[in-house]
């Protein structure tokens, strides 16, 4: 697991990172946010998401509580109530994910790992916040999203995308994120929690003071569970003086050796 | 159609020939943008705003030298006619790139071989869905130019690939980060950028025929904006190992509609350019 450039502070602030789910609780949809002191706002008095922000989970590895394994950190996982409701049928492909993660799981083939996915797969992201679309640039494969906040409804359907079509609006305090038109193959994470074509995301941004952001998700799939299911977890802020997003273009790393030309 | 799925069956397709097609449409009349003041309303940090869709007015990653798009060079093959473009390249003056001799033949031989690739590096790495560096993403279909405080945001539609430019004077990223679209630093002079870009990766080539530099490369870009909906891209590549001299090209764009961008996913549907000839033998490529 990649954590570049996490500080002193960060390293605290990972450490305390299961208490935040019950934190995130009791802030709910985000609306005291309001009575927060020191949150930056932009000149349309929207509270300023802009800036370069990470996860510090393991949902990647695994949404649910975890112990330790090689290379994966225990984890007390970010999804309410510790369980995803699937449908019977559904379970049982979750398991043979499970199984054939190795080869099944598209994160190993670099592709686009869809929503929510792409905000705690552990590297940076910026978030630019406009009045009509809030951008947000991923460092891992440099994914991008185009977050319309015009009042416009989602484009025509049906699309497979592999970001699906987002339109945000505010709720109070909170910028919530409505995700459709997304495909079947991403997965949430490394041990086959999957979904289909069916998937709606709801996303809640909710910043509680300059350098902390409330992510609360909820997904929605009735193909693949029994009712909407929630995860939460914190997004921190990169304070480190000239912090910046670099790259991570893995699907070109088998490649770049013949270029511009071999041995060059 | 499933658009992902539309671009796995195009895949090399759309890459060669409806990239140069999707930018010649130069005789189209450009549909009217919001009116825009000039000289362009300051941004609330002082920069001249200049936000919005852009795209250049005669693109096309084909051939740089000779300035040559897919869609000619194709025909040119069934017809033999050869319809070439005004050079980019304005200096030096001959328009052509300043090749010391051993990176000229190097060159050649990827020219000669590009369309019966039997090497791996012979595929253009747009082919493979790796993004176009510096400058070659400025030759290519429409970007949108953001303008948050202290910086200038480019986003490209295609391979969604982006560049932040902060213009806060902040030290460069250390000498050992090489990245794809280089480590960029901007400046405003007067409705100029200025962006002086190292750590260049270099990985991506500048067209499709094997136009090059290396990671020595040095590159500043002026963004000479003459207008609310017109301006140029100047780019000198400075890069002692590969030329004779610094060259530069110059590309114009103009103002597109602020359009929604569609989602663009290229290597997702990738399944062509490792077996876009059988007569590649190449270890990788085989394993898959």
């Amino acid at each position: 697991m990649r954590l570049r450039g996490v500080g002193l502070l960060h390293l605290a602030v990972a450490l305390s990172i299961g208490q935040a789910p019950a934190g995130a609780q009791t802030a709910g949809t985000g609306t005291q946010a309001s009575q927060s002191a020191g949150v930056p706002r932009t000149r349309d008095g929207k509270p300023d998401l802009s800036g370069i922000w990470q996860a510090l989970t393991t949902a990647n590895d695994n949404l649910l509580a975890h112990s330790a394994s090689r290379g994966v950190p225990a984890g007390l996982g970010v999804v309410d109530g510790n369980e995803i409701p699937y449908r019977p049928e559904a379970l049982a492909k979750k398991q043979e994910n499970f199984a054939n993660r190795a080869t099944r799981d598209t994160e190993a083939k670099c592709y686009l790992p869809g929503v929510p996915r792409i905000t705690y797969m552990p590297f940076p992201f910026q978030i630019i916040q406009m009045p009509d679309v809030t951008t947000i640039l991923y460092e891992y494969v440099h994914a991008t999203r185009h977050i319309y906040t015009n009042g416009t409804p989602h484009i025509r359907g049906p699309l497979e995308w592999w970001m699906g079509d987002s339109r945000g609006r505010w709720e109070g305090d909170t910028l919530v994120v409505d995700v459709v038109h997304f495909g079947a193959e991403t997965w949430f994470d490394r041990t086959g929690n999957y979904h289909s074509d069916a998937l709606h995301v709801v996303e809640r941004y909710s910043l509680v003071d300059a350098n902390h952001i409330n992510y609360e998700v909820t997904i929605e799939d009735p193909k693949v569970f029994t009712r909407p299911w929630k995860m939460r977890m914190v997004l921190y802020r990169h304070t480190e003086p000239n912090f910046q997003l670099l790259d991570y273009d893995c699907y070109a790393f088998d490649w770049e050796k013949y270029y511009p030309y071999p041995g060059l | 159609m499933r658009l992902h799925q539309a671009v796995m069956a195009f895949g090399i397709g759309v890459a060669l020939v409806s990239l140069p097609a999707s930018l010649s449409g130069q005789g189209e009349a450009p549909r009217p943008a919001v009116a825009r003041p000039w000289p362009p309303a300051l941004t609330p940090d002082g920069q001249p705003d200049v936000q919005g869709s852009w795209r250049p007015v005669s693109g096309g990653t084909h051939s740089l030298d000779p300035a040559k798009s897919g869609a000619a060079d194709f025909q040119e093959r069934i017809t033999g006619v050869v319809k070439l473009n005004p050079s980019l390249i304005v200096d030096p003056p001959d328009g052509h790139i300043p090749y010391q001799p051993w990176a000229a033949a190097r060159q050649k031989e990827l020219a000669a071989v590009f369309e019966n690739p039997t090497r791996p590096e012979h595929i253009d790495t747009q082919t493979r869905c790796m993004v176009p560096g510096v400058p070659r993403l400025y030759y290519f279909p429409t970007f949108k130019i953001l303008q948050p405080a202290g910086s200038v945001v480019f986003v490209w539609d295609e391979y969604h690939a982006f560049r932040v430019v902060p213009l806060d004077g902040r030290p460069r990223v250390a000498a050992t980060v090489k990245l794809w679209v280089g480590d960029g630093r901007g400046r405003w002079e007067g409705n100029t950028l200025v962006v002086e870009t190292t750590n260049l990766k270099a990985k991506s080539r500048l067209d499709v025929v094997g136009d090059f530099f290396s990671d020595k490369a040095h590159i500043v870009e002026r963004f000479v904006f003459v207008g609310a909906d017109t301006m140029n891209y100047e780019a000198t590549i400075t890069d002692p190992t590969v030329f004779t001299r610094p060259w530069t090209m110059r590309v114009a764009q103009r103002r597109m509609p602020d359009d929604e961008f569609l989602e663009w996913a290229c290597h997702e549907g990738e399944r062509d350019a490792a077996h876009s000839s059988s007569n590649i033998n190449d270890p990788a490529t085989e394993n898959k």
